[in-house]
This record gives structure tokens, C-alpha cells and sequence, in this order.
């Protein structure tokens, strides 16, 4: 256990806080909006907990951070991300498709750009020196702090979507003229959709900021964005469980083949070092390939359906391949 | 059934006409603000220099786009590949890390040969990407947005090959790569038209010559040869293409290799200028590409060109003082001409059916 | 014939680039009546019923709802205004449940938020409970409520077609625009979707306008009719009136 927990207790929070993320993605997508705008939230959150907690809440020794004022951040963290929902969100979710998710590209870039050369935020080099509430090298108590954001995240997203409001997202994504023809205001919810996302992301940001010890530009970039979007794709964009198993699994993944496989013992070691320097490309074929083996995610709402009822009647309207995500004429 | 309207037919002939006097009214204006400006000619001839190798690389973004109505994430890759590709085949070799370290070709090319064999062979990657990225998925009908996100992967992929066999270390290309050649030019400064002498770098005038050949020999294939009107057919309409009896799936693969070929070519014009600087070189320049297609218009070939010097240009106006902030002009750009003209600077509004 | 006018359109006219799809058309809609809209394919129906759902926006013309001028708004408030449709390409939300899609269309009667609807507070969980009776009522009454938890798409044809009535009906409106209701139903369901239509008009206190080309259903169902031909109205009046008109004869006979 000991061990485990050495080698994997960071990758364990790490998995948590990527269902977070992958969530934050997976709630605009419930309004038929692909916004690739998650790690600029992510940042922004992170940002706002390093500032917090190095000039505002100081005096507090390194490993003795008191737990609340972790939550406090991340409620601000959470309430400052949704602000920079609103300005961007506005103005750019006229836009459909590839059209805004390039537009949300262009937002993080920017961020991204900003934060370098802004010496409150620390410039190339970030702020550091953020104080822990844990003195332990394995990070694993920060489960305290992720796993109940994540169960709550799960929560909120699962409730959501059996609500007035997440019918309303659901009936954009499936179809936006007939959805205004019901009554559906189309701006207001997606506007809802993108900021409630951007809450969630801007928490994972503020939390982990403290597990990371240190806080930077390079948090939150374009990067992550196509690894949350692999998250929810990989696994399943139709019910709020894929993301969440998406995200975890892809983060196992390469620390699973870093350890395990590579490190299994009397294995040739050309393989073995493949295995170890080369893990990132299985996992780009991976995410390759599965996108063709399973198109609509791993994880379907009709998994969880089938166990308990009949299988619905098939017509040949059912029987035609129909898209798993709406995200507009790509 | 289409009726003619005599009335709008000549407001329209009269908005064209007014459009294009007004934009060139406002482009005289531009050069004559440039000329007026403390290095204003510097700016703008640094700005073209680097706006060709974005348009080059943008219309490998875009010639997929006009075809299949999906952006490429691994251009980005094939751009850094390219990069590669002309290192090896100068016959350089590798560095101290990676599985092919202190590697090399048993011959070495001319450095412009090498520059188009490095622009072949990532053309030739961009036909492996199609085959195992986007074939497969677009024969099973999967939504365009898995493809993105398989190309995506293929990019993840090829990074990392990349940098598993020849490292992560900077490469830079041999000096003089086309012969004795002074350094930099001196044009003088105009007959006193500027304030200090204008002077140009030699390998920006190759680095813009080399662009605009590459667009020159581009547009002619488009729109001289038969394969290119196919080219163009496909794009107008795929499906009646098809029932004419146009290979589609041949013309896609052409599509990518050409795609490939420039996206190499800007890859190594780049690294001519800057260095390769590892196997992310061509991350944020992918990311840039994708703000100059949408200036330019998505699936746009002339504004693609013209939406790439615009950004050069507009990089090199930013004045010293906020240099920092350069690498985010694209990106503003890309933003307010997204919310203001989502169809691009030469694109017109397509009226959406309900 | 004084009755209260619903629905007033006033030189309703939408171009796309040199074509008139409706050019210059004016009518009034009298509360309560059945109001039949026909014409050769392309004559302009759908785009009218865009423009008055809001989804066209005019290139000119004024469009009075109940006195108020409704001309620009948008398609959420013309239905928050008691104005629902049906598409002739059927529109459902295909990966939801029948139930789904008509619960979606109670939303403007209903308010609870993000909070509520999460945390359980009031009135959301009231708020549910009522909306799924009331969406099982309906489906009740389009004949579909034994398949309420199968997924729209997943229907045949005809049931698409009653499941977009109930979903139309559901968001309680005054005035309903169904788009070619009959097209796809076999003899049997054609002939008791006049019945049909009378029937919720009486039940629901609707006044009807409807797109159709089955003409028998058209003729015996409508109380006035007017007929379209290259977007622009070239008669109005009781069946009997409009069925001997030459216009209309030489519309549909002509070329």
C-alpha cells in the first residue's frame, strides 16, 4: 500500500481533478457548444488561489495551510472564472461549431500571453512557494479536497441533466431551432452552460495550484485543452459518467505503462525503453484509435439502459450510424 | 428556380465596386501611414517576410478545409517534420540524444533540394495521416469532431516519435545553406523617403521569395491543371463530383500531400530563420495557422494569403516596448474578426436554411 | 363576420437574393378558426410560417399577434407569446424520450433554476411531477403514451408527426402552425387527423393555421383557406369559394 500510494498517490488526484476538468468541457457540449476554453478557466482559477494564498492568507507555516481557506479559494476561484465566462462567453457564443472553438483557442492564447508578461502574476516564472496544508510527498491527502470536488461536480452534472435547465441544454444540443420554438432562450442557456463549466474549471485550477506548489503560464494551454476534449470523447460525451472515466483512464494510462509495463520485470528492455520514453506515442495512437473502435466514448447511456429494460424496437431510422456529439458543421 | 432581380443585381455590382474602392483607399492609406512611420518600410518588409510563411503554411490548413470541411491538428506536426526532414537530407547529423543519436545520411543534398525533398517527404506524411486518421473514420460516417480529435493523437503521436528518436535539442540548419551571400541587404533609404536606411536580412527576401513560388506554383496547379479543377469541383460539391465520376478519394490524398508539402516547406523556412527549435517547433505556429485560415476565411485559398501577410505585417508593427505581447496579435486578430466577420476578410455571409 | 383577429400579416415579404419567397402577402387569422395554407411546392408556405415563428426575419412587412407587433422577435419569445409549431421536416430531439421532448416544451411554464433543479429545492421537484403528468397526458392523446420512454427517433414516421403535436401542444398555445401534419400518414391516420385537429382545437380553445397538400383534408377540414403561388397570395376565402377560383385552378394546372 505504502508503495502504491508512492507512486501513485499524485496520479490518483490527478485522475480526480481531470473528471473535473473533463466535466467542465462535458457541460457546455450538453448545450451542443464546443469550447475548448476549460484550461483558460483552469488557469485563471489557479491564478486567483496563488494570489489568495500568498498575499492575502499568509502567516500560515508551510504544512500547515488551514483546509477551509483552500475551499474558500476555490469558491472565489470558482466565482472570478465565471465572471471571465461571462466576458467571453457573451459576444462569442453567437458563434457555432469549429468557429467557436477556435475562438476559445484564441481566448487562452491570450490568457496565456498575458500572464507571461504580467509581473504580479509572477511573469515566465509564475507564483511559487505556495503553502500546503500536507506535509506528505505523495499528495494523496489531497484527495480530501478532490475527490469530494469531483463527487460534487458528478453530483451537480447528474442532477443537472434530469432538470428543467439541463432539459433545456440537452434540447440545444439535439436541436437549436426547435428548441427556441419551445421557448428555449438559446443565448441565455449556452451562456449558462459555458459559465457553469468555467466554475468547475476554475476550482480544479485553484485546487490544484496547491498541489503543484507553484503556479505559471504554462497551466492551462492548448495542450490541455485537446486532453480534456480526448477525456470526454474517449469516454463518451452522451451521460456525465464518460467524461469522468475518460479522464480518469487517459491519466492512469501513461503512469500505468510507465511503471507497470515498462517496468515489468524480464521484459526485453529495447521494449522497456520504448515503453518508458516513448509512452506519450501509444497514447496518441490510443486516443487515435479508440475514437474509431468507439465512436460514441466508452462509457453510453444505453450501457447503462439495457440491463434494465427490453431493448427498444429498431427502425431503420435507429439502425443508421447517427453522430455521438453535435458540435456543429465542423 | 432562381428569379433575377434587375434592382439587386445592380446593388450588388455597386456594393462590390464600393467595397473594393473603399478597401483600396484604405490600403493606400495603410502605406502611406507605413512610409510616413519612424521604420515603417523595416516593419512592413520584416512583416511580409514571415506573413509568406504563414500563408504557405495556412494553405496546407486550408486546402484540407475546402475538401473535407475539417481542420487538420497534426498540420502543426507536419510542419516540424518538414523541419526535420531538410536537416537529415542536408546530411547533418543527429545530436547526442534520441535512438538515432550522431546518425546521418551517407550523402548530403544542396540545401534547396533538401528544402523540397524535406517538403516531399512531409507531404508524404500527410498522406500516411489521411490513410490512418481520417479515412477510416470519414468511411464509417464517424462526426467530423472524432476526426479532429484523431488527428489530434496522430499529432501526440508524432511529436513524440520525434522527439524518442533525435531528442529534444535545437537544430540548426548549416550557414550560408545557398552559397556566399552577403548577410543582409541595404536598400538605402529611399531618397530620403525614411529616416534610417532600410535594411533587410538576406534570408528574409529567400524566405519571402521561396513563400510566394510556393503560392505562385500553387494556385497555378488549382486553377491551370485538370487535377486541380477536379480539385476545385470537389470542393464546390463533393457528392455530385462523385456522380460525375471524379475520384474523390484520390483527390483527397492529393490534397494532403500538398498540404503536407507546404506545411514542410514553412517548416524549414521557419527553421531557416529561427531554428529548429524541437519537436514542439510547431505547436504554436500550427495554433497561429488556424487564426490567419479564419482571417482569411475557412476554406479561402487567396484569403488565406492575404490573412497570413496581414498577421506578419501586423507582428512586426508592434512596437518595442509590447514585443512581449506579439505572440498574441494572431490571436486577437483571429478574436474580433471571428465575432465581427466570421466569414473572413474576403469571404461573403452564406444565408443558412432553416 | 367580426370575430377577434389573432393573427394579422401585413405586406410580409422575404427575399433571398433575387428570389421572393413570399412576396407582399397580407392576412388575418380570426381567433378560433381553422386557417388552411396551400400551394405548389416552393410557393412560399414554410417561409411564411418562418417568418411568423420568428426564424426568418422579414425583409419587410409588419406581423400583428393579438395587437402587439411581434414583427422582430425572436423564435423563444414568439413562443413564450402562445405561438407553437410543428416542422414539416420533422424536428424532435432525436436522442431523448418521447416524454423528454414534450417535458422540453413546458419549459416557459415552468421556473426553477439551476439551483433548484439540483439541490431538489422548491418548486423544482413540484415543478417535475406536474410537467411529466401534463407530458404524459398529451402523449396520451396523440395515442403514443406507451412508448414514452422510447427515443424520438426511434418512431415511425406518422408517430413523429403526432409526437411534434404533442410537443406543440405542450407549450399551451393559442395559435397552432402545423407544417404538412398529414405528409407521411397512411389513408387510415389521414383520415382521423382531421378528427384529430378538430378535436384539440374544441379541447385546447386552438386557432389552427395549417400547411397541406392532401387536399381532401384540406377542404373539408379548413373554415378559410389561402392559397400561394411564387410567394405571393393569389386567393383567400372558404373552400368552396377558393376551389372554383381560376387563379388557383390555373396555379395548379398550369405550368
Amino acid at each position: 500500500m505504502e508503495v502504491f500510494l508512492s507512486s501513485y498517490g499524485a496520479a490518483i488526484v490527478q485522475m480526480a481533478l481531470a473528471g473535473v476538468l473533463a466535466l467542465s468541457l462535458y457541460l457546455p457540449l450538453m448545450a451542443g457548444q464546443l469550447s475548448l476554453a476549460s484550461p483558460g478557466f483552469y488557469a485563471v482559477g489557479g491564478y486567483t488561489a496563488a494570489l489568495l494564498s500568498t498575499t492575502v492568507f499568509t502567516g500560515y507555516a508551510n504544512g500547515s495551510y488551514p483546509i477551509p481557506l483552500i475551499v474558500v479559494e476555490m469558491v472565489i476561484a470558482g466565482g472570478v472564472s465565471a465572471l471571465f465566462a461571462l466576458i467571453i462567453g457573451i459576444p462569442s457564443l453567437r458563434l457555432r461549431g469549429i468557429y467557436l472553438a477556435l475562438a476559445t483557442i484564441a481566448f487562452i492564447e491570450i490568457l496565456r500571453v498575458f500572464a507571461l508578461n504580467q509581473p504580479w502574476l509572477g511573469g515566465a516564472v509564475g507564483i511559487y512557494n505556495i503553502p500546503q496544508p500536507f506535509f506528505s510527498a505523495t499528495r494523496i491527502e489531497y484527495l480530501l479536497l478532490a475527490l469530494p470536488l469531483l463527487f460534487g461536480a458528478m453530483f451537480f452534472v447528474a442532477r443537472l441533466e434530469r432538470s428543467r435547465v439541463g432539459r433545456a441544454f440537452i434540447a440545444l444540443r439535439e436541436d437549436e431551432l426547435a428548441a427556441s420554438a419551445m421557448g428555449v432562450r438559446p443565448t441565455y442557456y449556452k451562456v449558462l452552460a459555458f459559465t457553469l463549466g468555467a466554475v468547475l474549471a476554475g476550482m480544479a485550477g485553484a485546487l490544484n495550484a496547491h498541489i503543484l506548489n507553484t503556479w505559471n503560464a504554462r497551466q492551462g494551454t492548448f495542450d490541455l485543452s485537446i486532453l480534456i476534449l480526448a477525456y470526454v470523447l474517449v469516454g463518451g460525451s452522451r451521460t456525465f459518467l464518460g467524461p469522468v472515466i475518460g479522464g480518469a483512464f487517459l491519466v492512469a494510462l501513461p503512469e500505468i505503462i510507465l511503471r507497470e509495463i515498462a517496468g515489468a520485470p524480464g521484459l526485453n528492455p529495447v521494449i522497456a525503453t520504448f515503453l518508458r520514453d516513448g509512452r506519450l506515442i501509444l497514447f496518441g495512437v490510443l486516443i487515435a484509435v479508440s475514437v474509431f473502435f468507439f465512436p460514441y466514448g466508452l462509457i453510453t447511456p444505453e450501457l447503462f439502459k439495457r440491463r434494465r429494460k427490453k431493448p427498444e424496437k429498431v427502425t431503420v431510422e435507429a439502425a443508421k450510424p447517427t453522430p455521438n456529439v453535435r458540435g456543429g458543421n465542423l | 428556380m432562381k428569379l433575377t432581380d434587375q434592382s439587386s443585381q445592380q446593388y450588388r455590382r455597386l456594393w462590390w465596386f464600393a467595397s473594393r474602392g473603399l478597401a483600396a483607399v484604405a490600403a493606400v492609406l495603410l502605406i502611406a501611414a507605413v512610409i510616413g512611420a519612424p521604420s515603417g518600410l523595416q516593419n512592413l518588409f520584416n512583416g511580409l517576410a514571415i506573413g509568406g510563411v504563414y500563408a504557405i503554411f495556412a494553405l496546407g490548413y486550408t486546402l484540407i478545409f475546402s475538401i473535407l470541411r475539417i481542420i487538420n491538428f497534426a498540420h502543426g506536426a507536419i510542419f516540424t517534420l518538414g523541419a526535420y526532414f531538410t536537416y537529415f537530407l542536408t546530411g547533418a547529423a543527429v545530436g547526442f540524444n534520441g535512438l538515432l543519436a550522431n546518425q546521418k545520411l551517407p550523402f548530403g543534398l544542396p540545401f534547396p533540394l533538401a528544402m523540397i525533398g524535406g517538403g516531399i517527404l512531409a507531404g508524404l506524411c500527410g498522406i500516411f495521416i489521411e490513410r490512418v486518421a481520417f479515412r477510416p473514420l470519414r468511411n464509417k460516417g464517424a462526426d467530423p469532431l472524432l476526426t479532429l480529435v484523431s488527428s489530434l493523437g496522430v499529432a501526440v503521436a508524432i511529436v513524440n516519435i520525434i522527439q524518442l528518436l533525435v531528442g529534444a535539442e535545437i537544430y540548426s540548419y548549416p550557414r550560408n545553406p545557398f552559397g556566399e551571400m552577403p548577410a543582409a541587404l541595404n536598400l538605402g533609404n529611399f531618397g530620403g523617403l525614411t529616416a534610417r536606411p532600410i535594411i533587410i536580412r538576406t534570408i528574409q527576401v529567400i524566405i519571402f521569395g521561396v513563400s510566394m513560388v510556393t503560392v505562385v506554383l500553387l494556385t497555378y496547379f488549382i486553377n491551370g491543371t485538370k487535377t486541380g479543377k477536379a480539385l476545385r469541383a470537389v470542393a464546390e460539391d463533393a457528392t455530385t463530383s462523385s456522380l460525375l465520376g471524379i475520384n474523390t478519394n484520390r483527390l483527397i490524398l492529393i490534397t494532403f500531400f500538398l498540404s503536407g508539402l507546404v506545411g514542410g516547406i514553412a517548416g524549414t523556412l521557419v527553421g531557416l530563420s529561427v531554428n529548429v527549435s524541437g519537436p514542439y517547433f510547431g505547436i504554436n505556429f500550427g495554433l497561429k495557422g488556424l487564426a490567419v485560415i479564419v482571417l482569411g476565411g475557412l476554406g479561402d485559398i487567396p484569403g488565406a494569403v492575404v490573412g497570413g501577410l496581414v498577421i506578419g505585417v501586423a507582428e512586426s508593427f508592434v512596437p518595442s516596448e509590447y514585443v512581449a505581447y506579439k505572440e498574441a496579435i494572431a490571436f486577437a486578430v483571429l478574436f474580433v474578426v471571428l465575432l465581427l466577420r466570421p466569414q473572413g476578410l474576403l469571404g461573403r455571409v452564406v444565408v443558412q436554411k432553416v | 363576420m367580426s370575430a377577434e383577429i389573432m393573427l394579422e400579416a401585413r405586406n410580409m415579404t422575404r427575399r433571398f437574393g433575387g428570389l421572393y419567397a413570399v412576396d407582399n402577402v397580407s392576412f388575418e387569422v380570426q381567433r378560433g378558426e381553422i386557417f388552411g395554407l396551400i400551394g405548389p411546392n416552393g410557393a412560399g408556405k414554410t417561409t411564411l410560417f418562418n417568418l411568423i415563428t420568428g426564424m426568418t426575419p422579414p425583409t419587410h412587412g409588419e406581423l400583428v399577434y393579438k395587437g402587439e407587433n411581434i414583427t422582430a422577435k425572436r423564435p423563444h419569445e414568439i413562443a413564450m407569446r402562445g405561438i407553437a409549431r410543428t416542422f414539416q421536416n420533422i424536428r424532435l430531439f432525436g436522442s431523448l424520450s418521447a416524454l423528454e421532448n414534450v417535458m422540453i416544451a413546458r419549459h416557459i411554464h415552468t421556473k426553477s433554476g439551476v439551483i433548484e433543479g439540483v439541490l431538489g429545492l422548491r418548486p423544482a421537484p413540484q415543478e417535475e411531477r406536474a410537467t411529466r403528468q401534463r407530458a404524459l397526458e398529451l402523449l396520451d392523446l396523440v395515442g403514443l403514451a406507451d412508448s414514452a420512454e422510447t427515443k424520438a427517433r426511434n418512431f415511425a414516421y406518422g408517430d413523429q408527426r403526432r409526437l411534434e403535436i404533442a410537443r406543440a401542444l405542450s407549450l399551451e398555445p393559442e395559435l397552432l402552425l402545423l407544417d404538412e401534419p398529414a405528409a407521411g400518414m397512411n389513408q387510415s391516420e389521414k383520415s382521423s387527423l382531421s378528427e384529430f385537429i378538430r378535436r384539440i382545437r374544441e379541447q385546447f380553445n386552438l386557432t389552427i393555421v395549417l400547411i397541406e397538400h392532401y387536399v381532401p383534408l384540406v377542404m373539408g377540414l379548413c373554415d378559410r383557406i389561402a392559397v400561394l403561388n411564387f410567394g405571393q397570395l393569389i386567393a383567400l376565402g372558404a373552400p368552396e369559394k377558393v376551389q372554383n377560383d381560376p387563379a388557383v385552378i390555373e396555379a395548379y394546372l398550369g405550368d
